[in-house]
């Protein structure tokens, strides 16, 4: 890597940990976590994004040069090939199921049945192969027939390039041109594992009047497995935050939310925080009544994205000193406002919730695919000017220390231990055999749990 | 409030489908029985307005008179006669198949008296302008999730114009993307906060 790419990639990177964690550094990031406007800027389509990476990267490329100010863009997508591959059901797909220039959309069922609690609490994992699987991914819908297990198969290979092209992507991004990620890694809160794929809004919100010790329950399970999943899919290098988009904590009172959302999501996020990892939390629609509860994690850790329905201004008075917070940019102002608009905007967000730092400017969690160029030009000119703490400081970014502790163990099925003693002994270097093992193993069982997402 | 609207408005699921059949059984009118579910989800309308219920008591409330409907539907007079008064057109515009918040909104304006053609997810201009041409509703709500539909919430305002019915037709944007910016930018008559907001102005709109 050329050394003023490298340099440039360390100052975003250094930036964008700065604010997260409530540290000095030169100006407020320009860091969205999903810039879908980067996605299109080029004349790309939104399928182009989801099927073809070299197009997706190209965009991106021209979008870097047209806003080289932009200091993280996102890495992981929906890849469409994976989701054919299974017949995923989750999603409808621009090119696919939708015109090539509208955006995904979720579609949301009942993939698990109000009955069903106890099979899954009981053993999880069998709960996700041999029912959730089965209807959620469509190819899977015939458990043991030739096309079901060609599908398997074809799932895993499927996976396999996906990461391929991703890593490359990420190397390519740092490597030419200087550019880090927003995020690596995901998982969901409990509560919303369970309410978005599985028993959906309804079902679950039918359920906790219904049956709400079961979902309770349901949840607490979840915990582990929704640690797993982060840790899994995070980079292990700990650069970046593992990202969580909250769904269903909107829908629900204060009363509700302290009683069934809360409490699994917060051992979720602390075990994770505990395995030395930051988080980048997507507060859908009105966090108002929930987010002091971001207090409780440890400072600097949690980056909260605030809504189009939050506010931007109360969520500082919060969370202010102790979590950083991104928004404050109705998603109708980049799409339909002015660059006078904006920058007034961007002043007025810069002289208040930025100005002690530990704030990245940003739309309703996303830039919107329909921002207007020049208001996208506008936000960013805006921070520069209004958005610098000091000029004369050089950001760097955080070295990971080892902690000497033991890293968290990663969910299998078949653990090497089992496999060693089917073996009885092997003939070289266990060790070889055993890394390669147990990477397989961790990543069969993260595929499994990824369609909750 | 009687013993049933409370119960609803309370979201006594058991208890209120309880009720129901009780009041069937003993010859109660189901139009009568629909009344005291009315006042009951207008008094869960209020809870929300003064922020004591949220966005799940709503759609619980939704469900239980979903479910109240059905037991009623069987013993409802067949052909009730259409007085053209009171309708609404809802639907959520095209290209966004998103319909929780609008779900909420129907359930309401049902619990609140009104005829709603609920026209579903993913409707074009011309299905909206139909449904108004057919029912003669001085209403039609808009819905939407996703911000890529300012301009077809523009498109529809526009082909209403175009059908000559803008005069004769209020037009409502609500959805989370939605406030007062889209709907100037939409040249809708109002953009409603929330479902209550927006049962609001279709009682205001049938008052006068």
């Amino acid at each position: 890597m050329l050394a003023d790419v490298r340099q440039l990639y360390e100052t975003r990177l250094g930036r964008y940990q700065a604010a997260i964690a409530l540290e000095k550094t030169d100006r407020i990031p320009i860091a969205t976590g999903s810039n879908y406007f980067a996605e299109v800027y080029s004349g790309n389509t939104k399928q182009d994004t989801i099927y073809d990476s070299v197009k997706w990267l190209q965009a991106e490329e021209a979008f870097i040069r047209d806003f080289p100010e932009v200091d993280v863009l996102r890495n992981n997508r929906i890849w469409g090939p994976l989701y054919d591959a299974v017949g995923c059901k989750t999603y409808r797909l621009p090119g696919r199921d939708l015109p090539p220039n509208t955006q995904f959309q979720f579609v949301e069922d009942e993939y698990m049945k109000a009955d069903e609690y106890d099979v899954f609490i009981k053993n999880p994992l069998e709960f996700m192969l041999d029912r959730f699987l089965p209807r959620v991914l469509g190819e899977l819908a015939e458990p043991g027939s030739i096309r079901a297990r060609m599908a398997l198969l074809k799932g895993g290979m499927a996976q396999a390039q996906m990461g391929q092209i991703m890593r490359n992507r990420a190397i390519y991004l740092e490597e030419k041109l200087g550019m880090p990620q927003p995020m690596t890694g995901f998982f969901l809160a409990p509560f919303d594992a369970l309410a978005d794929v599985m028993r959906g809004l309804k079902g679950t919100l039918l359920d906790i009047y219904r049956q709400p010790d079961k979902v309770l329950e349901a949840c607490d399970v979840l915990v582990d497995e929704m640690v797993n999943l982060a840790l899994a899919t995070a980079d292990p290098l700990k650069r970046y935050p593992i990202f969580v988009p909250t769904h269903k904590a909107c829908f629900l009172s204060p009363k509700q939310f302290d009683t069934f959302y809360w409490p699994s999501f917060k051992k979720t996020m602390e075990r994770i925080i505990e395995a030395g990892y930051t988080i980048r939390a997507y507060l859908e629609g009105d966090w108002g009544h929930h987010i002091h509860h971001m207090l409780e994690l440890p400072k600097g850790k949690v980056l909260c994205d605030i809504d189009n329905q939050g506010d931007i201004f109360k969520a500082k008075e919060v969370l202010g000193g102790h979590q950083c917070v991104a928004g404050g940019i109705q998603d109708s102002l980049f799409i339909l406002g002015t660059p006078q608009e904006i920058r007034e905007r961007v002043k007025l967000l810069c002289e208040t919730v930025g100005k002690d730092g530990g704030f990245i400017i940003n739309g309703g969690c996303n830039i919107p695919y329909d921002t207007k160029p020049e208001n996208y030009r506008a936000m960013i000119d805006a921070v520069i000017e209004y958005g610098t703490y000091d000029r004369n400081f050089t950001p760097k970014p955080k070295t990971v220390q080892p902690d000497g502790k033991e890293p968290v163990k990663l969910k299998m099925v078949t653990p090497w231990e089992v496999k060693l003693a089917e073996l009885g002994t092997v003939m070289g270097e266990e060790s070889l055999i055993r890394k390669a093992w147990e990477q397989l193993e961790v990543m069969g069982y993260t595929w499994i749990w990824q369609w909750v997402l | 409030m009687t013993e049933l609207a409370k119960a609803l408005m309370e979201l006594d699921e058991q208890k209120v489908y309880q009720l129901v059949e009780e009041k069937l059984n003993n010859g109660v009118s189901p139009l009568d029985i629909l009344a005291e579910c009315n006042e009951g989800m207008a008094g869960v309308g209020d809870l929300f307005s003064q922020g004591q219920y949220f966005l799940s008591q709503m759609l619980f409330s939704a469900e239980i008179f979903k479910n109240v409907m059905k037991q009623l539907e069987a013993v409802l007079p067949q052909t009730q006669e259409s007085t053209g008064k009171n309708k609404v057109v809802i639907g959520t515009v095209k290209g966004d198949i998103h319909d929780i918040g609008k779900n909420i909104v129907v359930s309401l304006l049902k619990g609140s008296g009104f005829e709603v053609i609920d026209l579903g997810v993913d409707v074009p201009a011309e299905k909206f302008v139909a449904a108004l041409q057919e029912s003669g509703a001085k209403v039609l709500g808009l819905s939407a999730l996703l911000n890529f539909t300012y301009p077809e919430m523009k498109n529809v305002v526009q082909a209403v114009t175009d059908a000559g019915l803008r005069d004769q037709v209020t037009i409502i944007i609500g959805g989370a993307p939605c406030n007062e910016q889209v709907r100037q930018f939409a040249g809708a008559d109002y953009y409603a906060e929330d479902a209550v907001a927006g049962v609001n102005i279709c009682k205001k709109v049938y008052a006068c």
